[in-house]
């Protein structure tokens, strides 16, 4: 249960391109083809392991319609990550991206890593964008880009873990405040980050003093 | 107020109006914070004349004079005078005191009754809040001032904002929602170092959560558990005082019927944090009313993650948290403790109810728990002995029985523990046990104990056949020298008594849920004679209200005793049982009858959630599971009453077609299963014909380049032959061409040497090849299953003997080179012999026939040379062949594969063919059901196959 970083992440993009499933399929690694509409916004979460250290990911999942938009907006702040997520069966949702973009850049802090998501790759046959579309666009935008299918589940895992790469390095450069919760990270109950003066008592005198 | 100067005293209208002037066209802004100020102090007395009057101006005030945060302070201080309900806090007025006299008829009406002043001041409230929010605007407003950290703006503002929450929170609401940010700013007011800022923003955001889910999982995002939680440890806990309690309740706020936030509230591991809030030491000296507060809501808290109406999947991790960390544990130690007030008691042992309800680990770790009595008793015992005990508090024995029920939910092995502590073999006669208190309970004057024991039995047979059946075992020993009497006996004697209405309703529970699904105890049920009389008699009699119940219970037991019916007691069978019921009571009059139980008005309630809750002891008539029972039973024996027995035929008859359509079915489903098993098998020989194949392509592709490489070697021997003869021809005239001669033949001889070796590797390799044709040959055969193989083979064999014939011809040119050899050898030694001789006529003859004889030789090596490299061409051609039989044989392979695509799309056609057939068969069942007939819907291997079905056509989206 332990962990060494929390990273808050949301998935935002247009209503139908998959985010529930995405989530589920990467939170309880199953896929479900009937899924309810989402009202609002659905927690969850799962751990995963970078460089070793036990990473906790809590996932907000959004309602894509424009009615629940000032909703999701309130989530942009406090998010360390977004999968920005379009449908390649479907051309307008890859339209929608820049309004998506606009928005989340608005919103939510500099740092926030977004990654944006091609799902449904498993539907080849109706495909209507082009991969290399989504990467040029992501290339043009900054933003790490992944094709994925949340039915065979095929870079979900990765979509999610790289985007939490990303932060981490982002991290270990110093440019993400990590002090600051508002920021979407939070370090973790038994990390050591008061290490300055536990090296400092090398005398040993406290060291039966037990710390908190 | 004599003491006023004389002359007119100026209205309360007047006065505000003057002020509102100034408010309005005053330049200087000393003036308008003192004219703003003057509207403050009069807001209170001159609620109605402000808030008309003023408002507009104040708003004004608020967007204009942004820089003056006391100006501010006084607006917001007015706008909240005007808007709140609350008489709560005096403000400050002796500071600002510009009190004009109240004009003589608005004076406050003294003789005004409390109430009726509280519905007028909630009148203005709601008149001048609906009055502010109309512009949007202006609650954007607010939010924008709340980022002033000036004390007298932030403050104001919080407070003015709650009181406009709680006059129209979902309009309210609305805005905050749609204005970027609005919530998560309310929610650093938390962080705000000011004590009373963050209080009353506590407050301000229990207002703001009130019934509003996206409103709570935007707070719970910004971290709201988090900090509630730390302020609550900060605070001491249960110990902490009021802050506590708002903080738990806006906790309650966030998780209750809001699925998102509680599994937020798990995953954060927050769960954990609970439990050190009930550390409550055994000591208990002070349990102060706070702190009862306090323990109420933090054990509200736990229940709202546990309860039954959550999804079962989410309370059973919540469940399991909660053993894993020890808050269960801690639970129950309080459940054991002394001293703890009644009601902190009884809210305990509801929260461990559903902390322990349908979860085996903490179901198992609650039957451990002892209470620390001398000797020690298991809880269970203990609490048992309180629900059966009338001088206990009526919440307290409910909360028992539910702790009871949830401890039985799903537990077989529970129920199997309670059912044992009854029968002969295990009875302890040292110690009470849970059986002997639930017998005392059930046969003791007290109807509230009659009425627990029989619904807390029932819980122990709830879906278990088994312990229906072994409860049947026991025996009652009555008054000395009577016979012991069986516990069902015991219960319907009871019954027949004629006791309380209460009693005999919890007793007919028990004896339904018992009987129920369970044909043996029918038939024990029956085999006693006065029972079924006894039934009918209750049935048909007209008896007055108080009775309805107890005659729609005997209608439903009498119904049970038909429909689970074996017919093993010759007076009792369905039929005879029926036709008893036209007889005695008439079918319409039964039918009525059994209604009456959901008719009842207190079923419904009932029905709604497990917990047993009752306005009064009265009240206590229906258990949650056993409505669940009437509910499935009464419309399959509304029915089984209403059917002849021509019905019944005919049921029959659609049941035994029903099986056949079964056997049908199940007959496919054989035929798919060997279907699949054969593809499979064809599958797995396609797998290793190919791969054979392919290993056969690669050893004819090393076959052609060595052969290439033989004849390259031979069209140099060719060449160095035709140099050779060449020569001889010319040594003839010159003697001197022997020593090149000599040295060309042993070039050849190196060459053919060369030759020689390579031919034994090639050998050695066709040897090996053919060896790996012969386990290729078998291994077809062996897999040879399908008629498709022996072609195959066939190829196989014709293969294997081509290269054969390949091997025995490269052995012809092999005897053919050493013969080649040996003559050049020949060629050579006479050559070096007539080198260093000395050359005399005869010598000379000689040699020169030799060389004729050599020259002959060479003409015919030459010769044997050309059909060996036409050999070669045969054998090119031959490997040719091979080649393309390896072509053949993957088309052969290809076939095969379309063949097993055929073969799949027909388990296909076969597949939907069952699932018409299944759609038959369903639809039969429903008429079935439609008829009143059990009918099992649970088909293992439909549900299987279906679901089977669903994963590989899941392509088709
Ligand atoms: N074939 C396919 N269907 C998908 C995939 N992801 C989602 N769907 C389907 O797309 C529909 C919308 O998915 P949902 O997750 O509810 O979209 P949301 O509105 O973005 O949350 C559902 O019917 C899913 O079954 C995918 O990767 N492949
Ligand atoms: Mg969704």
């Amino acid at each position: 249960m332990a962990y060494a970083y929390l990273f808050k992440y949301i998935i935002i993009g247009d209503t139908g391109v998959g985010k529930s499933c995405l989530l589920l399929q990467f939170t309880d690694k199953r896929f479900q083809p009937v899924h309810d509409l989402t009202i609002g916004v659905e927690f969850g979460a799962r751990m995963i392991t970078i460089d070793g250290k036990q990473i906790k990911l809590q996932i907000w999942d959004t309602a894509g319609q424009e009615s629940f938009r000032s909703i999701t907006r309130s989530y942009y702040r406090g998010a360390a990550g977004a999968l920005l997520v379009y449908d390649i069966t479907r051309r307008d949702t890859f339209n929608h991206l820049t309004t998506w973009l606009e928005d989340a850049r608005q919103h939510s802090n500099s740092n926030m890593v977004i990654m944006l998501i091609g799902n449904k790759s498993d539907l080849e046959s109706r495909r209507e964008v082009k991969k290399e579309e989504g990467e040029a666009f992501a290339r043009e935008h900054g933003l790490i880009f992944m094709e994925t299918s949340a039915k065979t589940a095929s870079n979900v895992e990765e979509a999610f873990i790289n985007t939490a790469k990303e932060i981490y390095e982002k991290i270990q450069e110093g440019v993400f405040d990590i002090n600051n919760e508002a920021n979407g990270i939070k370090i973790g109950p038994q990390h050591p980050t008061t290490n300055s003066t536990l090296s400092g008592n090398q005398g040993g005198q406290q060291a039966g003093g037990g710390c908190c | 107020m004599g003491g006023q100067a004389a002359g007119p005293q100026p209205s309360g209208a007047e006065t505000i109006q003057k002020l509102c002037d100034r408010v309005a066209s005053s330049t200087l802004l000393e003036d308008r914070r003192d004219a703003v100020r003057a509207l403050k102090s009069l807001s209170k007395k001159y609620r109605m004349e402000v808030g008309t009057q003023a408002m507009e101006h104040l708003i004004n005030i608020l967007q204009t004079d942004r820089s003056d945060s006391e100006i501010l302070g006084y607006a917001l201080d007015t706008l909240y005078n005007l808007i709140c309900n609350d008489e709560e806090e005096e403000q400050d007025e002796s500071e600002d005191a510009v009190t004009p006299i109240p004009a003589s008829g608005k004076h406050k009406n003294v003789s005004m009754p409390d109430e009726a002043m509280q519905k007028q001041s909630d009148d203005l409230g709601a008149q001048f809040t609906e009055q502010f929010i109309q512009d949007p605007e202006h609650i954007t407003l607010i939010l924008s001032l709340l980022e002033e950290f000036d004390f007298h703006v932030r403050w104001p503002g919080v407070k003015l904002l709650t009181a406009l929450l709680k006059n129209q929170g979902v309009q309210v609401q609305g805005i905050i929602l749609v204005s970027p940010m609005g919530v998560s700013r309310l929610m650093d007011l938390l962080a705000d170092s000011r004590e009373v800022i963050r209080n009353d923003g506590l407050l301000l955001l229990q207002q703001l959560t009130k019934s509003n889910a996206a409103i709570q999982k935007i707070v719970a995002f910004e971290s709201a558990f988090e900090r509630l939680l730390d302020i609550i440890t900060e605070e001491g806990s249960s110990d902490g005082g009021i802050v506590v309690e708002d903080c738990l309740l806006l906790l309650l706020n966030l998780l209750k019927n809001n699925s998102s936030n509680q599994n937020f509230f798990k995953e954060g591991s927050y769960i954990q944090r609970m439990k050190p809030w009930f550390e409550v030491g055994d000591d208990n000296s002070g349990w102060s009313a706070q702190k009862v507060t306090n323990l109420h809501l933090m054990l509200q808290l736990v229940r709202v993650m546990v309860s039954p109406v959550n999804s079962p999947g989410a309370s059973a991790s919540c469940q399991k948290s909660m053993y894993q960390c020890g808050l269960l544990q801690q639970l129950c130690t309080i459940l054991m403790a002394t001293g703890v007030p009644a009601d902190i008691l009884t809210e305990t042992i509801n929260t461990v109810s559903e902390v322990i309800r349908g979860s085996q680990v903490n179901q198992d770790y609650f039957a451990s728990v002892n209470a620390p009595s001398n000797p020690p008793r298991p809880a269970i015992v203990v609490l048992l002995m309180s629900m059966v005990n009338e001088r206990q508090p009526f919440v307290l024995r409910c909360a028992v029985l539910y702790c009871f029920q949830c401890f039985l939910y799903k537990n077989q092995k529970g129920q199997g523990e309670i059912v044992a502590t009854l029968l002969p073999s295990t009875i302890d006669a040292n110690s009470i046990s849970a059986g002997q208190l639930l017998c005392g309970g059930l046969f003791s004057a007290d109807s509230l104990s009659n009425w627990c024991a029989s619904v807390a039995l029932a819980h122990a047979l709830q879906d278990n056949l088994t312990q229906k059946e072994q409860l049947l075992r026991v025996q009652l020993a009555t008054s000395l020298g009577k016979p012991p009497v069986s516990l069902l006996q015991q219960c319907t004697n009871i019954l027949s008594q004629g006791s309380k209405v209460q009693t005999r309703v919890g007793l007919l529970m028990l004896l339904c849920t018992w009987i129920n699904n369970c044909p043996i105890a029918v038939t024990h049920f029956l085999h006693n004679q006065e029972n079924v009389p006894f039934l009918t008699a209750q049935i048909s009699e007209n008896l007055g209200e108080d009775e309805r119940l107890v005659q729609g219970l005997c209608a439903l037991l009498l119904g049970i005793c038909i429909f689970y019916n074996d017919n093993s007691l010759e007076n009792y069978t369905k039929d005879k049982l029926k036709q008893l019921i036209e007889k005695r009571i008439g079918k319409e009059n039964f039918v009525e009858k059994l209604g009456f139980i959901t008719k009842h008005e207190l079923y419904s309630r009932a029905a709604q959630k497990p917990q047993p809750v009752f306005l009064s002891p009265e009240q206590m008539l229906f258990d949650h599971e056993f409505t669940k029972l009437v509910k499935e039973l009464e419309g399959v024996i509304t029915k089984a009453v209403h059917k002849s027995s021509e019905d019944e035929k005919k049921e029959e008859d659609v049941k035994k077609t029903l099986e056949q359509h079964d056997n049908i079915v199940m007959q496919y489903k054989d035929l798919i299963r060997e279907q699949d098993a054969q593809i499979q098998e064809l599958k797995e020989q396609v797998a290793t014909m190919t791969s054979q194949s392919e290993q056969m392509q690669t050893t004819v592709t090393q076959q052609l380049s060595q052969i290439q490489q033989h004849k390259d070697q031979y069209n140099i021997i060719k060449l160095k032959l035709g140099k050779d003869s060449q020569s001889q021809a010319n040594s003839q005239a010159d003697s001197q061409v022997n020593g090149l001669q000599t040295e060309e033949l042993s070039q050849l001889r190196e060459d053919l040497e060369k030759l020689r070796q390579q031919h034994t590797l090639l050998q050695t390799q066709l040897s090996d090849k053919d060896a790996l044709i012969n386990t290729l040959k078998s291994e077809t055969a062996e897999g040879s299953a399908a008629s498709d193989n022996t072609e195959m083979l066939k190829e196989l064999d014709a293969l294997r003997s081509r290269v054969h014939s390949q091997v025995t011809e490269i052995d012809q040119m092999k005897t053919e080179k050493q013969e080649l050899l040996r003559k050049a050898e020949a060629v050579s030694s006479e050559a070096v012999s007539s080198s260093d001789g000395s050359l005399d006529a005869a010598k000379m003859a000689e040699v020169e026939s030799r060389l004729a004889a050599q020259t002959s030789e060479t003409e015919r090596l030459k010769e044997e040379s050309k059909s060996l490299s036409k050999s070669r061409v045969d054998l090119d051609q031959q490997l040719a062949a091979a080649t393309s039989t390896a072509a053949i044989l993957q088309t052969e392979k290809a076939q095969l594969q379309t063949e097993v695509q055929e073969s799949k799309k027909e388990q296909d056609d076969l597949l939907m063919l069952l699932a018409d057939q299944d759609q038959k068969i369903h639809s039969l069942k429903q008429k079935l059901k439609a008829l009143g007939e059990p009918v099992d819907d649970e088909d293992d291997l439909d549900a299987r196959d279906q679901t089977d079905d669903d994963e590989e056509d899941d392509d088709e989206d």
